[in-house]
Order: structure tokens, then C-alpha cells, then sequence
């Protein structure tokens, strides 16, 4: 089913609920989450640890199943998808940036890059891996593995992979939380820079109030609820004054 | 406290608190070691195994050596019986019984069917020791009970079979008629008999002379077993005053009848034959086990590599707090010694339980009974092989260990760690690997053999864990496939860390060997159902009286005019004498013991025989009548240490015969035609009684029953003359092989086992980071059938170069076996390449498929989270 891309959300969540089974019984992750989010929109994700945040960040990747109500993602509705589905609707309009970088180990730089263009059959796979790492500013570590690259140049290169496809939805799960705080804001920096430059939509998990309010919305959660959702005038500029190159 | 008194304090750990630290680190529980106790387990049990049940059945032997061999002592001769004063000499030392044992034909009534039997006849005193069971109730005496009306025998049931007869009916015997009175169940002295080709008929010795086969020149075996009376005297005295006495009546014989020519067995060693047949099976069997042990020291070396690198951070912080290297060697030397003994435990504990079960369930099968016991020997043999090899295998990882530095605390990055260990514990782990060898070698009989095994093993190994290099290093620089899943397979295979190596270096030496037994076991087969046939004759004629050779000729042409005949005068004695040296002096290599060990065919011509080429020396006159000359095989002249000029000294007849050396010559015994390893010149032995041997070949297009035709013309023609079908002993033979084989594949598949062991432990180990890079490319938008094409993809890569190389290895394992040693043309077989091929991929692709399936369900999320 097709929607306008102008009228629909993006992500479109209808009264979401998980519950997961535990060695001391059921623990509901997430109660009734009802969030939508339209294109182009960056929205910051807070809350204390365990509120459901990250929860919330995989079901709208895809990578975890509501046990309730409906899931929407770039128009697709993900509960009448399955695992392969999924990962191509991922591979197609989804990048995903983790707090731990999860670049493949046996991989360098250029080909964690290309591995999302290479799915896709792109030809040119390559080229625009490279152009993407010179744009976060690796283009002369191409060829490194992950473990030679320090943790901000591995979040860098995870950044680029996200973006590899273009995609309209990028997620971002605490991106800094394994960098020190000036790494941490290049990184920030870069992702600000690129997702207006892409016109990807932005979903970003952060416990960090300053970042949030780079975000034009900022969602709170607690104990598995959204509890407050606030329209938020983004802060201008870089956070470092050190600008994507 | 300064930093001076920190280090002697800690240098002053003893060697209680190392111990204490050591066993506290290991409370997290033994997870991460089931598949080093596995592998260790598996190889000793293996080495325990077959050293118990060899010491079962060798002990079985010695205990049971009057039975076996039906008395104290034998002495055999073949053709001639003992004459007076040998048999009075006999009789003044014991209870004596008499046998003579002969290949001859069964036929039925009317000459239609006929089978080859062992002929045994006996006298009245027979058995001196056990009994002959026969079926039914009646006595061997009744059923073998002859008058000049009526003779009769016990028979084998299998001879009855053949000739389409039943018990109580008659059967043609030589010139006689025969009542296959009673069937024979059991044989006591049954394994003393040479080895045997046809069912079993017992005669009495006067039924047997009116059989009209004791012909002079018959090929007879005259046995004479002997209770000696002081033994039987000391029955109840010291067994070592008995195996005194035992011992000086064997020096008694050849002080006594030094030129009788008898071959002398006693209790203490009643089947030579048989003791260095299970001596061979357990070293080569320990060869096996050891190699299995070897295959299991990968997976040690892996997991404690694995330990290791899960316990750095703990290596890191005990140095941070000041231990030294030698303390943070000594307390994970501790936890893994711990895990080696508990794998050597429980081996031992299997090695002595299994014996039990396979004698539970083959015991019926053993022509003796296994004694089986304790056997402190396994014991040993299987702890100290099993210690060593864990010793040799964990010592580098765990040198590794020590050298971790403090500051892998205050970094967060994965590098690899690459180094050695302190130059001590390399030397020794090199020492450790010289024992082993050394140990192996001397422990062997032949010390050639073992040793080649054991360079073997080394360049297998050494050329497997190349192999595994060279894959990574090849994907590593292999350009990148624009297929996504090939890329991420050739990455996976080229990455630090990765399967290649445990891979390759597990399920080679396995499959090397599996390779070899299975193209032995195609060459073998392949020379004897195709090039063995049709080279060979059709018929072996045995004990043709010379005087009829022409009548036999005739008969033969008569039924096949276009049969090809040839023949050659055949005696049986026994070698002497090698130049001054007496064979039992001769330490002879293991292929040319045979030569010196009971007794051998002998010939004579006045021409260099067919089949024949002389390489060294010259063939004497066709009318030489000088000193006696002989010919010599000449591979088995040079293990034996002779040449030409040296003499040779046999016994024929009883009778002392010496002659030189004249020419050496190699005979090409895969034809099957007549061959002898000594050929005499006609002047030494023409003037003994003997009878000929001949080959009949039929042409091809012969049907089997024109065939059979020949032979059941022969056997009407010529009662007492033994037609042996070649084809026939060719597939007894080859269903021996056949049993062997699968044995040796047996035996073989225990290092395939242990392999396999190696590889579970290492996809084990490798699972976490696989389960997370599948994760991560289903993040990326990967679907699980492209991340199980990528995991196929790598494990048939990886098993496919293991098995190419497996493929090189065996067949030049099984080349060198087979043209060097057994004198057989190798054929390559495509069964066996496809066998490694389909072991190889298939046990990769079956447990890394395990693997996969457990990373296509895993679910993302945790992995994601937690790192």
C-alpha cells in the first residue's frame, strides 16, 4: 500500500506494547507507545536507562517485534513483514548507528562502507563508499580494519555505513556514549551535518541533554512510556565549531 | 614497603599460594575446557584401549599355550614323519601324539563336486591337552574310527556344504571313500596349523595312509606334540621351574638332533605367528591413537588460547598488582594441568571399560581366549602419551599468557597479540616433541616404520598448518568479489582470528589418513579383481607325482586343448643357516621375516625360471655338477644381509643342505606363476623325493564351467593330486583384506573423530563472533539466506582446500605404501577423492551449519545491546 509521502509519517506507531520473558517472568518493556515522526523531522529519544528507549529504537528498526499494536516504517507495515523482509526494508530506507560501532572486524573501512551498496547491487559500491569517507574524513584510512581505527574514527566510518543508501530513516542509538567528550561532539557534529545535508529523517537515543537539543523535537521516556513530547528550537550551529569536512 | 621488597615478597610466592590462586580462578567452573578434556580423553582412551586389549590377548596366548599349541612343545617337519630314533628319542621325554596335516581334495561320490579341505589325520593319543568337540555326543575316537571296512572322519560342516552332503554319508578321500561320520565344533590346537584355506577334516594316521596321498615328495606336515613328563610332573611345582624345563628341552633338540630340521615351539611361545601379528596391530593401532591424540592437541592448543584471551584482563590486573610472569605461568599452568588430568582420568577410566565391551561383544570371534585384567601397563602407556602431548601442546599459548602486559588494562582497542614464548619453554616444548617421538620410535618393533610415521606426522602437520597460512593470506589479498557473499566469506576466511587454521589443521591428518586407507584399499582391490586374474592362471596342481606330469598334461589338454602348463620340482624345507649365522640369530627386518620362519617351497632348474630376471651373478650350466649353487630373490637377499658367494644352509627332508650363492634375481610375484625365493641348482636337490607343482592357465573366452570341467576332470583322473582355483583363493584373500580394511578404516575414523572434536570446539569459540557479524549485516539489511550462503560459501572453501590437500597426502602416503612396501601398482581411485572431498565439506558444512542455524535464529537485539 502506497501513502503520499508528504501526509505519512515516516514512523508511524499505534499503541506499541513489548513484553519480554524473563527467568523471573514476563517485564513489560513498552506500554502502549503511540509515536509518529514525519519526514525530515529530527527527534531526540531521553530517558533514564531501562525507560525503553533502545527498545523503541529497534522495533522501529526492525530489529525487534512488538508483542502489540501496529508498526508503520517508511510506509511499510512491519508487523506483516518477516526476518528477510525486514532486512530488506532495512538495507533499503533504514541506517542504523550503534553506540559500540558494530563495523564487521573482518572488513576495512571502505568495504563496512560498501557492504549496504553491495547488497543493493550497486556498481558503484565502492566509489561512494569512498566519497562517503572522505566526507566524515577518513579518506586516507580506507583500507584499516576496525581494530586500528580509534573509537571516534569507528563511529565515523558506522556513520558513513548508515548513510551509505541514502536512506530516509536514520536511527542513532547514544552515538557518542563510547567516545570522550570531544570526539563525542565531532561525531555529533558530523551526523547533524550530514542528516541535513541528506534530508534523512533522524531518530536519536541520547541521554545527553545537550545534544537533544540540537533536535527539532525532544521525546521523553519513562517506565516504558513516551511522557512528554516537546517541539524543540534547535540549537544553531556546530557543537565544537569544528565543522564536517 | 618498597618497590624493591614488592618484588622479592612476590618472587617468594610458593608454590601452596599459586595453587590456592589457581584453584579460586578456576570456581568460574570448567566451561571453555569440555573440548580440551574431550580431545585428551578420546586419544588416551584410545591408547589405553589398545594397549589393554593387546595385553589381554597376549597374556591369553602365554597363559594358554598348551592348549594352543596341544602340548609343552612341537616339533614340525614337512615330507618326512619322525623317523625311529627321533620318535624313541621323543618318547623319553613324554607323552608325544602324532599329526600330519596336508592341503588336499574332498570330492563327492560321483566326482561332480569337489572342495579343497586342510586334511588333519591323528593318532590314538590326540589331544594331549583340551579335546576336539564335535557335534552331538559322540567321541572323536568313534568318529574317527577306521576298519578296513569302513572309514570315517569328523569334518568341518562347511566341507559338507560344499560337497552337497550330509552327516553319516561318504565322501571321496584321496583313493578312498570317506563317512563324514561327525561335524567338528571345535579345534583345540586349531591356530598351531599353518593358516588354512579350506574347511577342516580329521582322519586317523592309518586312514590317512590309505588314502594313497602320503606319496614320497607329498607335501605333508608331521607334527609331533609333546607332553614332557618332568613338566607334567611339576605341574603342581613352581611355574618357572616348568618354563625352565620347557626351556632346556628346546636346547635339548638341538643338541640332540641337530639336523632333523625341526621347527621347535613351546608354551612359552606357542604361535609366533600370531604374537607378532598382535606385537604389529598394537604398535600400528598406537600409531592411530597417538595421531588421534596429536589431532586433539590442536583443539588443547585452541582452548587454551581461548582461555587465555578471556582471562587478559585477569593476566593484566594480577601483573598490575605485582605478580611476575613466572607466577601468572605457573597459575594457569596449574588450572590447565588440573584440565589435563581430568581428561587423561577419564580416558584411563574408558580405555579400561571398552576392552570389556568389545570383548563382550567379539569374544566368540578370537581363536583364543583374551585374559582380560587391569592392566597397569595401559595405564601408563595411555597417561604418559596423553600427559605429554597436553604438555606439548599448552606450554606455547600458556607462555603467551605470561608475557600479557599490565597495560592491556588501560586500552580499550582489539589488536592482536603476536609474540613467543621465553625462550626456555620453547626449548621446552621442543623437547617435549623429541620425547614423543623418540618414544614412539623405540617403543616400536620396527623402529624404520615408526620412525617414517612420525616424519609423516610432522609433515602433515607442518604442511597443514602452511596450508592454513597460505589461505589466509591468499583471501586476504584475493581482490574483492562483487558477489557480497563470496566477499564475506573469503573475509571471514582471511581474518585474524578466523576458522582456517583450526579448520585445516583439525580434520587433515584425519582425512589424509582416510584418503590412504581408501586408496590402498581400491589399489589393493583393483590388483586383485582385475590385473591379479588376468595375469594369473587358472588352477595351482599340487603334489604331482613326477612320473604322471605327462598323463595330468593330457587329462588337462583332453578337456582344454588350448590350457598352457607349466611346472616346477616343489619341496618344503626350512632355511638353516645364513653363511655361519642361524636364523634364529638373525634380527631380519619385518618384511623378510617370513623367509626365516617355518617352512618355505624350494625348486630347482636348470634354466633362469619364467617370470624371472637375473640381476646380479650368473645362472649356472643346465648341466652344472659341481658344488651346490643357488639363487637368491634378491630384494630379500639384501634385507636378509646376503650376497653372492655367501652360503646357504636348509633342511629338506632332515637332511642338512648347503649351497653358495651363484646369481640373485628379482621375480615378479604378482603374476602368481611358479616362483620360489631360493631356486637350487638341479644337482643339490634333484635326488630327494618330490613331487611337481603346476600352473594351469586357461584362455580368456573359457566359461566357468569349462573351467570347473578341468578341474573335476583332474580330480577324477587323479585322486591324490590337490587342484587349488586361483580365483577362488584370490577372494579368500581378499575377503580377509577386506575385514582388514575396514578395521584400519575403523581405526582411522578415531582421528577423523577427534577432528571433528577440534572443529566443534572451534566453531564454538568463534560462535559469539559470528552470531554478532550476522547480526550486524542483518542491521545492514542482509537477509539469513545471504548470511547462510556467506557461512556455506566459507565452510566449503576452507573444506575444500583441507580436502584437496588431504588428497595430495594420502595418495602419496598410499603411493609409498603401496609400490614400496607392498610391491603393488597404485590406482588412483575417484571414490576415495570424492570420499575426502564429501567428509571434508560435510563435516565443516554439518556442524558450521549447526553453527549458523543458531546465528540465523539468534536475535539481534542482545548483541546490539550489550556491546
Amino acid at each position: 500500500m502506497q501513502h503520499s509521502p508528504i501526509e505519512a509519517p515516516i514512523v508511524d506507531l499505534e499503541g506499541v506494547g513489548l513484553t519480554l520473558t524473563s527467568r523471573a517472568g514476563p517485564v513489560e518493556i513498552l506500554r502502549d507507545v503511540t509515536f509518529k515522526v514525519p519526514r525530515g523531522q529530527s527527534v531526540a529519544l531521553v530517558g533514564p536507562s531501562g525507560s525503553g528507549k533502545t527498545s523503541l529504537l529497534m522495533i522501529v528498526a526492525g530489529l525487534e517485534r512488538a508483542t502489540r499494536g501496529s508498526v508503520r516504517v517508511v510506509g511499510e507495515p512491519f508487523d506483516r513483514l518477516d526476518e528477510d523482509g525486514l532486512a530488506l526494508v532495512r538495507g533499503r530506507e533504514i541506517g542504523i548507528v550503534f553506540q559500540s560501532f558494530h563495523l564487521v572486524p573482518t572488513m576495512t573501512a571502505l568495504e563496512n562502507v560498501a557492504l549496504p551498496l553491495e547488497f543493493a547491487g550497486d556498481a558503484n559500491a565502492f566509489a561512494t563508499a569512498r566519497a562517503l569517507l572522505d566526507e566524515v574524513g577518513l579518506g586516507s584510512r580506507l583500507d584499516h580494519f576496525p581494530p586500528q581505527l580509534s573509537g571516534g574514527e569507528q563511529q565515523r566510518v558506522a556513520l558513513a555505513r548508515a548513510l551509505s543508501r541514502r536512506p530516509g530513516l536514520l536511527l542513532a542509538d547514544e552515538p557518542t556514549g563510547n567516545l570522550d567528550g570531544r570526539t563525542g561532539k565531532q561525531v555529533v557534529d558530523l551526523l547533524f551535518g550530514l542528516h541535513r545535508r541528506h534530508g534523512s529523517t533522524l531518530l536519536l537515543i541520547t541521554h545527553d541533554d545537550t545534544l537533544a537539543r540540537h533536535c527539532e523535537r525532544i521525546v521523553r521516556m519513562a517506565d516504558g512510556r513516551i511522557v512528554a513530547d516537546e517541539a524543540n528550537v534547535p540549537v544553531a550551529g556546530p557543537l565544537t565549531g569544528v565543522a564536517a569536512q | 614497603m618498597t618497590a624493591r621488597s614488592l618484588v622479592s615478597a612476590n618472587d617468594g610466592i610458593g608454590f601452596a599460594s599459586v595453587l590456592r590462586i589457581a584453584l579460586r580462578e578456576l570456581r568460574g567452573g570448567i566451561r571453555g575446557f569440555y573440548i580440551f578434556i574431550a580431545c585428551v580423553a578420546l586419544g588416551v582412551m584410545v591408547i589405553t584401549t589398545v594397549t589393554a586389549l593387546s595385553d589381554a590377548l597376549t597374556h591369553g596366548l602365554e597363559r594358554q599355550g598348551q592348549m594352543i599349541l596341544g602340548g609343552d612343545a612341537t616339533l614340525a617337519r614337512t615330507h618326512a614323519g619322525a623317523s625311529e630314533t627321533e620318535r624313541q628319542w621323543l618318547g623319553a621325554r613324554g607323552r608325544v601324539s602324532e599329526t600330519a596335516t596336508m592341503r588336499t581334495m574332498a570330492r563327492s561320490l560321483d566326482g561332480e563336486e569337489q572342495a579343497l579341505v586342510e586334511l588333519k589325520a591323528v593318532d590314538i593319543a590326540y589331544p594331549l591337552v583340551g579335546a576336539v568337540k564335535l557335534a552331538g555326543s559322540s567321541s572323536l575316537a568313534s568318529a574317527i574310527a577306521s576298519d578296513n571296512n569302513e572309514r570315517r572322519a569328523a569334518v568341518d560342516p562347511v566341507m559338507l556344504e560344499r560337497l552337497g552332503i550330509k552327516a553319516g554319508e561318504r565322501f571321496r578321500l584321496g583313493e578312498i571313500e570317506v563317512v563324514a561320520a561327525a561335524a567338528i565344533s571345535d579345534e583345540p590346537d586349531g591356530l598351531s596349523d599353518r593358516m588354512t584355506f579350506g574347511p577342516r577334516v580329521l582322519v586317523s594316521l592309518p586312514t590317512l595312509e590309505a588314502t594313497g596321498l602320503l606319496k614320497p615328495g607329498a607335501l605333508v606336515r608331521w607334527r609331533y606334540s609333546l607332553l614332557l613328563d618332568a613338566a607334567q610332573t611339576a605341574a603342581d611345582a613352581q611355574a618357572s621351574k616348568d618354563r625352565a624345563n620347557v626351556a632346556s628341552f628346546a636346547d635339548a633338540v638341538k643338541r640332540d638332533l641337530p639336523e632333523a630340521g625341526f621347527t621347535v615351539l613351546d608354551k612359552r611361545d606357542p604361535s609366533p605367528r600370531v604374537r607378532k601379528t598382535l606385537e604389529r596391530l598394537q604398535q600400528f593401532l598406537t600409531l592411530l591413537g597417538l595421531t588421534a591424540l596429536l589431532v586433539g592437541g590442536v583443539g588443547v592448543a585452541n582452548a587454551v588460547e581461548t582461555f587465555v584471551d578471556r582471562r587478559r584482563k585477569v593476566i593484566a590486573t594480577m601483573k598490575s598488582l605485582g605478580a611476575p610472569a613466572r607466577v601468572v605461568f605457573q597459575i594457569f599452568f596449574v588450572q590447565v594441568a588440573v584440565m589435563a588430568a581430568i581428561g587423561v582420568a577419564i580416558g584411563l577410566a574408558l580405555g579400561q571399560i571398552v576392552p570389556w565391551l568389545l570383548h563382550a561383544r567379539f569374544a566368540h570371534v578370537l581363536p583364543f581366549p583374551a585374559e582380560l585384567s587391569l592392566s597397569p601397563w595401559s595405564f601408563a602407556n595411555g597417561a604418559i602419551y596423553g600427559l605429554m602431548v597436553a604438555a606439548l601442546f599448552t606450554l606455547w599459548p600458556l607462555g603467551l599468557a605470561e608475557r600479557i602486559s599490565p597495560a592491556e588494562l588501560f586500552r580499550d582497542e582489539v589488536v592482536e597479540h603476536r609474540g613467543w614464548p621465553r625462550r626456555n619453554l620453547m626449548l621446552l616444548t621442543a623437547a617435549i616433541a623429541l620425547a614423543l617421538a623418540a618414544m614412539v620410535i623405540l617403543s616400536s618393533d620396527s623402529h624404520r616404520i615408526a620412525a617414517w610415521f612420525v616424519a609423516g606426522l610432522v609433515v602433515i602437520f607442518g604442511a597443514f598448518m602452511g596450508l592454513g597460512q597460505l589461505v589466509t593470506w591468499l583471501a586476504r589479498r584475493a581482490p574483492r568479489s562483487r558477489w557480497p557473499e563470496l566477499a564475506i566469506a573469503v573475509g571471514n576466511i582471511g581474518a585474524p582470528g578466523g576458522l582456517t587454521r583450526s579448520v585445516v589443521l583439525s580434520l587433515g591428518a584425519g582425512l589424509s589418513l582416510l584418503v590412504a586407507v581408501a586408496l590402498t584399499d581400491s589399489s589393493l582391490v583393483n590388483e586383485m579383481t582385475t590385473r591379479l586374474p588376468e595375469r594369473s592362471p587358472n588352477y595351482f596342481v599340487l603334489d604331482i607325482p613326477k612320473g604322471e606330469f605327462d598323463a595330468v598334461t593330457a587329462t588337462v589338454r583332453k578337456s582344454a586343448p588350448q590350457a598352457t602348463i607349466d611346472s616346477a620340482p616343489m619341496l618344503r624345507g626350512r632355511l638353516v643357516k645364513l653363511g655361519d649365522r642361524a636364523v634364529e640369530t638373525i634380527k631380519a627386518p619385518p618384511e623378510a621375516e617370513w623367509v626365516l620362519r617355518g617352512d618355505r617351497g624350494l625348486s630347482y632348474s636348470a634354466g633362469v625360471p619364467v617370470g624371472s630376471e637375473v640381476v646380479a651373478g650368473s645362472w649356472w650350466d643346465a648341466d652344472h655338477a659341481g658344488e651346490p649353487l643357488v639363487s637368491f630373490e634378491a630384494e630379500l637377499a639384501k634385507q636378509l644381509g646376503v650376497g653372492i658367494g655367501d652360503t646357504v644352509t636348509v633342511n629338506v627332508l632332515g637332511r642338512n643342505i648347503t649351497a653358495r650363492i651363484s646369481n640373485l634375481r628379482t621375480v615378479n610375484w604378482e603374476s602368481l606363476a611358479i616362483n620360489f625365493v631360493l631356486v637350487f641348482s638341479p644337482n643339490t636337490l634333484a635326488g630327494a623325493p618330490h613331487n611337481l607343482l603346476a600352473t594351469v592357465t586357461l584362455p580368456d573366452t573359457t566359461t566357468i564351467a569349462d573351467e570347473a570341467g578341468v578341474a573335476r576332470a583332474l580330480g577324477k583322473a587323479y585322486p591324490t593330486i590337490t587342484v587349488i582355483r586361483v580365483k577362488d583363493a584370490i577372494e579368500q584373500f581378499g575377503s580377509v583384506l577386506e575385514k582388514i580394511m575396514a578395521a584400519v578404516r575403523v581405526a582411522g575414523s578415531v582421528t577423523l573423530a577427534a577432528g571433528a572434536l577440534v572443529l566443534a570446539g572451534a566453531l564454538a569459540t568463534a560462535q559469539r563472533r559470528r552470531i554478532l557479524e550476522a547480526v550486524i549485516l542483518k542491521a545492514l539489511g542482509a537477509t539469513r539466506r545471504r548470511i547462510l550462503t556467506a557461512h556455506l560459501l566459507e565452510y566449503a572453501l576452507i573444506g575444500g582446500a583441507t580436502a584437496l590437500l588431504a588428497i595430495l597426502f594420502g595418495s602419496a602416503a598410499a603411493w609409498v605404501a603401496l609400490e614400496n612396501v607392498m610391491d603393488v601398482r597404485f590406482s588412483f581411485s575417484a571414490g576415495a577423492v570424492a570420499l575426502a572431498l564429501s567428509l571434508a565439506v560435510g563435516l565443516v558444512l554439518l556442524f558450521g551449519g549447526l553453527g549458523t542455524w543458531q546465528v540465523l535464529r539468534a536475535r539481534p537485539v542482545p548483541y546490539l545491546r550489550s556491546q
